[in-house]
């Protein structure tokens, strides 16, 4: 489709859905420079993120960066985490007060668990962490229920990061890949800095998809 | 429980009567057929003498002034909206199973509260013409059968004992099935569960197994979810147009009853009614209304749209109506210059309430430090009302943040010169490039939960960074530095 008429069609959806044009932007920052950056700012309200993390590369770091960045904002963040791998101690407690952390055992109750917080409206963000649940399980999910999570972020104004072991969400309009693991030597260093060196890589970002139709 | 349904016996009769103002309180009925074939699928109860399956003519004797009728298929489309708005009001997890049917999933629901607000909705839903029954159950299939014996609500506690008396048609066997039980001497799904499952599927094959589990209520199957309304608005048109404020009034009403539960649905309120009619000579009146009080209340709507067309002049006879509600989320209280407090707190605690019905009540809050020392020791807490701001820290976090493997992974650890220098965990292992560690720790000695752990952390030749905790139960993976 020609780049004209695809920015035709875009200004056509603002002026006919203009409450829902007006939800797009805005964002919520990670904290981590290196992710805010691929992202143009941070998370996309009302979009969904997805962050594909190899094991070791930094995902957790990601993680703990954008709670401390929501907790300075003082803004509600839940995390609903698909295999209880959060680790509390990796924050200080003060670091917490504005979470609610979901423990779930199989990613059906993390689905179900997500579908709830999301159209909460009391979340700045959302988190939903798959990693940990096999790749197998995953691929299961029918995608109906990916599309059911897109629609109803779309429909409020949180941002929705979801962590995952592999690229997974269909049509998902930001995905980052995490894939250079950590070494022990980055054990002391501060944690903004080593989260601000992370090597990250756009697999696909909505002007990827504006040069593509372009 | 787990699942409801909701469903309206004689549905496409009552949604009729629903948008037609002459049918009130008047002998009716559905037909289908031409001619002489014509005969009467939906009877409502004025109609004395007139029965379903009578033909047309003979109800026309038996019942003078029975008003016939087909079927309206806009009526039902409205009709089986308004059902699912009502459904949305439970559960964010609907099916729109048949006409006059949804199936709901009550996953996480409150029992106790669903089945009050089962109770409040299928009243609404009478009162507002579509005298609905609601049955819930473990099983898809079981809250069906429930619903249709219900008046107006029957929860099944107890599936066996629910089952047993049932006629063997709720299984819907095939003719031949039916035939071959009844040749048993079997008569009701008690009958049939009490054979051994196997020994039905044997004889009967595959299909009778199925019948079978049917039968015990036991047939699982996926829920086609739809997804809730997302515009909250009603057009309709008026063929001839109408010149007078009582038929727009009847319509708005019904109209406005399906969009203010679909706000209260999607746990909204409407603060600005938009509302257009359309002229017969092609011009248009419009004219908004701020409420008062952002609201999901169709009577209020009505008080406000019936005072403004009381006094309305047109220059021409109305053909259609658009309402369109604007969609505002309640605010529980307004947000101070320095306060984040909860924006919708009845949402949220609500949600807590189904998050916890999911995964367990002890499995959902806000995570807090344990008074002690020993690594991983947390408790969940009730989330605050408010977000205090963050005090300055001390000490800045370091180093990649810990994800634990819960239980964590029992590993055989070689070590040489105090140091572990390889490690096999069964899904991780090999030599170990660099440790760090040991960070040694104990606690509750005075108590017989003594506890003492040593703790590493190593880098692997293969790569990635994990923690290793050694107890008195041996060494362990306790997670990886990600």
């Amino acid at each position: 489709m020609p780049a004209q008429s695809v920015s035709a069609l875009r200004s056509l959806l603002a002026e006919r859905f203009p409450e829902r044009a007006r939800r797009v932007g805005g964002g919520v920052p990670v904290g981590a420079a290196s992710v805010d950056a691929a992202l143009g700012g941070g998370l996309a309200s009302g979009r969904l993120t997805e962050l594909v993390c190899a094991p070791g590369a930094g995902g957790q770091t990601v993680l703990a960066r954008l709670l401390a960045s929501t907790r300075d904002a003082r803004q509600r963040v839940a995390l609903v985490d698909g295999a209880d791998g959060f680790a509390p101690e990796s924050l200080p407690g003060d670091m917490l007060r504005h979470l609610v952390w979901v423990r779930c055992r199989v990613p059906a109750e993390a689905f179900a668990a997500a579908d709830i917080v999301v159209r909460d409206g009391n979340y700045a963000a959302v988190a939903l962490d798959l990693r940990g649940c096999t790749e197998r399980a995953l691929r299961r999910t029918p995608s109906c229920v990916w599309y059911r999570l897109q629609r109803a972020t779309e429909e409020g104004s949180v941002a929705v990061l979801v962590l995952t072991p592999c690229p997974i969400v269909p049509a998902v309009p930001w995905r980052l890949e995490l894939a250079a693991p950590m070494a022990l030597a980055a054990a002391g260093a501060p944690r903004d800095r080593l989260a601000a060196e992370l090597s990250i890589r756009t697999d696909r970002s909505p002007h990827q998809a504006e040069e593509l139709a372009g | 429980m787990r699942f409801a349904v909701l469903t309206v016996p004689g549905f496409p009769l009552h949604a009729l009567r629903r948008s037609d103002p002459s049918l009130a309180g008047r002998p009716c009925a559905l037909v289908e057929g031409e001619g002489k074939k014509a005969r009467l699928t939906e009877v409502s109860p004025e109609a004395a003498g007139a029965a379903p399956g009578l033909p047309a003519s003979l109800a026309m004797t038996r019942c003078p002034g029975i008003i016939l009728c087909r079927r309206g298929p806009a009526a039902e489309t409205e009709a089986q909206r308004l059902l699912v708005a009502a459904a949305f009001t439970l559960s964010p997890r609907v099916e729109s199973t048949a006409p006059g049917c949804c199936t709901i999933d009550l996953l996480g629901a409150d029992p106790a509260r669903a089945e009050a607000l089962l109770r409040l909705r299928a009243a609404e839903l009478t009162a507002i013409g579509l005298p609905a029954r609601a049955g819930a159950g473990a099983t898809p299939l079981l809250a069906s059968h429930a619903a249709r014996l219900a008046s107006p609500v029957l929860v099944v506690a107890d599936s066996a004992a629910f089952l047993a008396p049932l006629p063997l048609a709720f299984a819907e066997p095939t003719r031949a099935q039916e035939e071959v039980l009844r040749s048993w001497g079997i008569a009701t799904l008690g009958a049939l569960t009490a054979l051994p499952k196997a020994d039905v599927g044997g004889r009967l094959g595959a299909d009778g197994a199925a019948l079978w589990e049917r039968a015990a209520g036991e047939a699982e199957r996926v829920l086609r979810l739809v997804e809730p309304a997302r515009s909250f608005a009603a057009e309709w048109a008026y063929e001839p147009p109408v010149e007078s404020a009582e038929p727009l009034l009847f319509k708005l009403r019904r109209y406005a009853e399906r969009v203010s539960l679909e706000l209260r649905g999607a746990g909204l309120v409407a603060e600005k009614l938009s509302l257009t009619l359309l002229l017969e000579d092609e011009s248009d009146h419009r004219r908004e209304f701020r409420l008062p009080e952002p609201a999901a209340d169709a009577d209020g709507w009505l008080r406000i749209l019936g005072e403004h067309l009381s006094g309305l002049r047109t220059p021409a006879r109305v053909s259609g109506v658009r309402l369109v509600a604007s969609p505002a989320r309640l605010p529980g209280r307004q947000d101070g210059l320095f306060d984040t407090a909860l924006r919708d707190p009845a949402a949220f605690w609500e949600n807590l309430a189904r998050l916890g019905a999911i995964v367990g009540d002890d499995r959902v809050g806000t995570p807090a430090h344990a008074d002690t020392h020993r690594p991983g020791a947390f408790s969940l807490v009730r989330p605050a009302e408010a977000v205090a701001p963050a005090p300055a820290q001390v000490h800045a976090p370091a180093g990649p943040a810990l994800r634990r493997f819960r239980p964590p992974w029992p590993a055989l650890v070689t070590c040489a010169s105090g140091a572990p220098r390889r490690i096999d965990a069964g899904r991780v292992g090999g030599a170990i490039r660099a440790a760090l560690g040991p960070w040694l720790s104990e606690g509750g000695w005075w108590e017989p939960s003594a506890w003492a752990v040593e703790t590493w952390q190593v880098e692997l030749e293969a790569g990635g960074v994990y923690q290793l905790a050694r107890t008195q139960a041996g060494w362990h993976v306790e997670g990886m530095l990600d």
